[in-house]
């Protein structure tokens, strides 16, 4: 190889879905895998992070309902795509808290890491599913809840896609700006560990800050609870994520990032449907449930089955929120709240939908 | 939510389309579901075949609910 | 800003010509008062809609600020303005929308 030949632009692919290619909204959510020699959307801003060092040669495209309902397929088709180009690099997102986008992106960048050998990285918010999904396996660069924080998040995704793809010293999570990996890298320090320990016991007796060298993960699993019985004599409740409300929607629960959860009274309501039933969730195309609410929430066939003897009796009331991009912390809270009700008013099992 | 209804002594099925999203939500009985925007139903049928297809999965659910399981279980439609 | 808006303003202002356009934004909150001024002078920073990598440099104002409210009728202002004056953050609006102005705007 001569001395001063300069090294071609490095390549990259993006993987954005149909919101941020401009494509459309939930009604387009079942976009099929497309790919565009442009830059699009989060692309732009992308493209002006690496100045003359990368560029953008092909945009993934796909609809996030798409790939969360065929992802094996979708994946195929994408990882073809991808393959053409031959990338030095791939970057999917950044997806923030759109948790299908998420995990299609977590899922997407681990399969052209592992399958085609590029390397690959994402970025979106610590909440999303697709964090705790991925983050072991992929980097992900740790973005703001919203699509506000795009800059934000491109200042730290550049950087660390160049050193990737150049193979360089990649930092600690806090330097870097990537999600906690759970990887253990041993390093030298002047301080013996006892020494360290003494020092870290002595803050913390004081009352002082101090940071852990080995933050323990978070593993809250919760085991099962023994099965039901007799599932003739049972009380069954109905709990759900996908937003449904009575028409309306009186409490007026949010359409995402919910504030709130509902208690709704179905007592003689035997069929859902545009009369008496809706959604108030802003995360998918809302035509479907508004069209027939027991497509979220099964309320007519559950009827059926009580008045069948199949089910003891289904619960008169049911719990709804919306799960589109609902804290964690709030998700938990309702549902503490609302358990003791369920346990309080004797229901036997819970039949929880989501979307 | 599904944690916290089964901490409460609950026990609960989560029907869901995205079953990785269950899983790592902590869901034990999971039945995976149609599609996003209907997960209990399917506007490309016959109102009477989408309802008979309903019940069929919370047939399913019913089921989930009084098997035993150690871990998290995945119960796919038949 | 929704994409639609995005749409229009970018729609109007190929048909108009930039410099003949003023945008006055409406928004209750700094933050979101901040992002619609962004997108109409610098381009849209959440890279989502039309204006994404597209910096018009629009003039944009908020009603609340001295340059809005000092030229038109006082009475008309009080009537439709003064109560939601006196709710919100008018301070921080003006501050967010200001500083988008004087960094982007080109007219």
């Amino acid at each position: 190889m001569r001395g001063g030949e300069q090294m071609g632009k490095i390549k990259v692919v993006h993987y954005i879905n149909q919101f941020f290619a401009g494509i459309g909204g939930e009604e387009k959510a079942d976009h099929r895998p497309e790919v565009r020699e442009e830059v699009l959307g989060p692309g732009l801003a992308l493209k002006a992070g690496f100045k003359d060092e990368a560029e953008i040669v092909a945009t993934v495209i796909c609809g996030d309902s798409y790939f969360g309902e065929n992802i094996e397929e979708a994946k195929k088709e994408v990882l073809e795509m991808v393959k053409k180009y031959n990338p030095d690099l791939f970057i999917a997102g950044p997806a923030f808290n759109a948790g299908r986008y998420g995990v299609a992106c977590g899922t997407i960048a681990d399969a052209v890491q592992n399958e085609l050998g590029i390397p690959s990285l994402t970025a979106m918010y610590e909440e999303n599913p697709g964090a705790d999904m991925f983050k072991k396996a992929v980097y992900i660069v740790s973005t703001k809840d919203s699509a506000a924080g795009m800059r934000d998040a491109v200042k730290k995704i550049v950087p660390l896609a160049l050193k990737l793809v150049k193979g360089e010293e990649i930092g600690s999570p806090a330097e870097e700006g990537y999600l906690e990996r759970g990887i253990r890298k041993n390093y030298f320090t002047d301080k013996r560990g006892s020494e360290r320990a003494v020092d870290m016991l002595i803050k913390k007796l004081k009352g002082e800050e101090f940071e852990t060298e080995f933050p323990m993960p978070d593993f809250d699993r919760v085991p099962p609870n023994p099965a039901v019985k007799d599932i003739t004599k049972a009380t069954i409740a109905i709990v759900t994520s996908g937003g449904a409300v009575p028409k309306g929607n009186p409490d007026h629960i949010e359409s995402s990032s919910a504030q709130k959860y509902g208690k709704y009274d179905i007592e003689g309501i035997f069929d859902l449907n545009p009369e008496n039933g809706e959604t108030a969730h802003g995360g998918y195309d809302p035509v479907y449930a508004n069209d027939d609410l027991d497509r979220v929430i099964p309320v007519d066939v559950l009827r059926e089955l009580e008045k069948e003897g199949k089910i003891g009796k289904l619960h008169r009331y049911y719990y709804s929120t919306v799960g589109n991009g609902t804290a964690v912390a709030n998700a938990k809270k309702f549902a503490e709240e609302f358990s003791k009700e369920l346990v309080a008013d004797g229901v036997d099992a819970v039949i929880l939908t989501s979307t | 939510m599904v944690k916290e209804v089964e901490r409460a002594g609950i026990p609960v099925v989560h029907m869901c389309t995205v079953v990785p999203i269950s899983l790592t939500v902590g869901a034990n009985r999971i039945v995976p579901t149609i599609a996003i925007p209907h997960p209990l139903g399917d506007p490309k049928l016959e109102p009477h075949e989408e309802k008979a297809l309903r019940r069929k999965l919370v047939e399913r659910a019913l089921e989930a609910l009084e098997t035993e399981v150690e871990g998290q279980t995945v119960f796919e439609m038949k | 800003m929704d994409l639609e808006n995005q749409r229009r303003v970018k729609e109007l202002t190929e048909k108009y010509g930039a410099e003949n356009m003023i945008v006055l934004i409406g928004g209750a909150e700094a933050e979101s008062a901040g992002l619609a001024a962004e997108t109409v002078t610098a381009g849209d920073p959440t890279f989502a809609g039309p204006l994404a990598g597209v910096p018009l440099g629009l003039k944009v104002y908020h009603p609340v600020e001295p340059e809005f409210k000092e030229s038109v009728d006082p009475d008309v202002y009080d009537e439709q303005i003064g109560m939601m004056e006196m709710v919100l953050d008018v301070d921080s609006i003006i501050e967010e929308v200001k500083a988008m102005r004087d960094e982007h705007t080109k007219y």
